[in-house]
């Protein structure tokens, strides 16, 4: 066993006598503040100095016990993020439905008649007809035979047929499907025909009339047609006239490849057709 | 002592304050693992008391002055660390040594502890400090495994070896 020199004894117990005495001082509260300071300023310079070298070896072996949970973790939150996503994607379609239904509304109110909101279930040909949807809305929820079908913007069509929870409807873009129609700047009336996916060809019962380019064509006239009045149906875009009559290309003012929420009429006008079979 | 051991003295005393600061406490969370008491342990082991208790006073005392709690504490600790280290220094083998530097900086890890508690008013119960001297002999004990050797080859680098003054032999003559 090494001991220490008398020498040695002494300065250890100066030392210890010292590491006392500030012991007492610093509990009594005086004088070593000022040190404490110093010493923690130059040391805090050099520990941030120090935790910039080590601090990523740090971190990666303080992650390590973490590791397998980690991954779990970051799986759950996967799942929570692709959830949350779902509701602000549902969030979006709602607010987009919500406003669909008011446009329709709006609609229905302008035109002094209420709608029946459908979802469009089914596209595809049906009760002969090459242009059919299918509406997830039927006799339960009011909807008739010849109800008139709107967007909100503009025609649809007219329902065929209505069963108990489910309705067909004939689109006005069918070859098939006739529409009396009326233009809006001059009030010449005439049929408007589907050509699918060509939009609608507008006929008038005039051969005289002066249709132009970008004439507005509405529903009607009232009461001389089975669908509701002043409903937009399309825009003029080329008029011919040929062995004295005069025939204009349309462009619907609904797509009837892009449907998705629309309205059926509650109360359609008083039949009298002007086409339509 | 020569102005290298001093240099040497004092880069290993702030490098082992900057990682203990920065890398073994917030590694050993809650347990008091404590690297400059280790330094001082293994310093006295090679050393002696002298060396231990002039290192352990220099470490405890900056410690201190670094840190929140009163002056003094960790400097009569690591003290006391390197006077009973310094009191077992020898040729031991080295697996002795580690066990031994552990042993300290854990009792001095405590000591400090229950110290700080009963001047000032920190930290657990006195139980609750005791309990915590397995774990920390056990982290001392890794940290030793690594420090001991390496204060080992640098304190038998001629240049820093301790200079003790040698009596001369007396050499009788036989008739």
């Amino acid at each position: 066993m090494r001991r220490l020199s008398r020498r040695q004894k002494f300065a250890a117990a100066i030392l210890a006598v010292l590491a006392a005495a500030f012991l007492t001082l610093d509990v009594g509260g005086s004088g070593l503040s000022s040190a404490h300071g110093g010493v923690r300023g130059a040391l805090g310079a050099l520990y941030r100095g120090t935790d910039s070298v080590v601090g990523p070896a740090r971190r990666f072996l303080q992650a390590l016990p973490h590791a397998a949970g980690d991954q779990n973790r970051i799986r759950q939150l996967q799942h929570d993020n692709a959830v949350l996503r779902g509701s602000l994607r549902a969030e979006a379609l709602d607010r987009a439905t919500a406003a669909r239904v008011a446009q329709l509304r709006l609609t229905a109110r302008r035109l002094g008649a209420s709608v029946v909101p459908a979802r469009v279930i089914a596209l595809g040909p049906g009760g002969g007809f090459d242009w059919t949807v299918t509406i997830a809305a039927g006799r339960a929820d009011g909807v008739r035979a010849d109800a008139t079908v709107t967007d909100g913007s503009g025609l649809v069509g007219r329902v065929l047929h209505a069963d108990r929870s489910t309705s067909t409807v004939l689109l006005a873009a069918d070859p098939g499907s006739g529409v009396g129609a009326r233009d809006a700047r001059n009030g010449q009336v005439g049929v408007v025909t589907g050509r699918g996916t060509d939009g609608f060809a507008f006929v008038p019962l005039d051969p005289q009339a002066s249709i132009r380019t970008g004439d507005l064509l509405l529903t009607g006239p009232s009461r001389a047609s089975s669908f509701v009045d002043n409903l937009a149906i399309g825009t003029v875009t080329a008029v011919r006239t040929s062995g004295g009559t005069v025939r204009a290309n349309v462009t619907p003012a609904v797509s009837p490849t892009s449907l998705d929420l629309v309205g059926v009429f509650r109360a359609p006008a008083p039949a009298q057709a002007l086409g339509g079979r | 002592m020569t102005r290298t051991r001093f240099l040497a003295g004092l880069t290993a005393l702030l490098t082992v304050l900057l990682l203990q600061a920065t890398l073994i406490a917030p590694l050993a969370l809650s347990v008091p693992a404590s690297l400059p008491a280790v330094l001082v342990a293994a310093v006295a082991l090679v050393d002696g008391p002298g060396t231990g208790v002039s290192l352990g006073f220099a470490t405890g005392l900056l410690a201190d002055l670094g840190s929140s709690h009163p002056a003094g504490v960790l400097a009569l600790c690591w003290m006391a660390v390197g006077l009973g280290c310094g009191a077992l220094a020898g040729r031991a083998a080295l697996p002795r040594d580690v066990v031994v530097c552990a042993a300290a900086a854990a009792c001095s890890s405590v000591a400090s502890l229950l110290l700080l508690s009963a001047v000032h008013a920190v930290g657990g119960s006195a139980g609750g400090t005791v309990r915590d001297l397995l774990p920390a002999f056990l982290a001392d004990l890794v940290l030793a495994l690594v420090a001991v050797p390496v204060v080992r080859w640098f304190l038998r680098n001629p240049s820093l070896r301790l200079e003790r003054t040698r009596l001369p032999v007396l050499r009788g003559h036989s008739r």
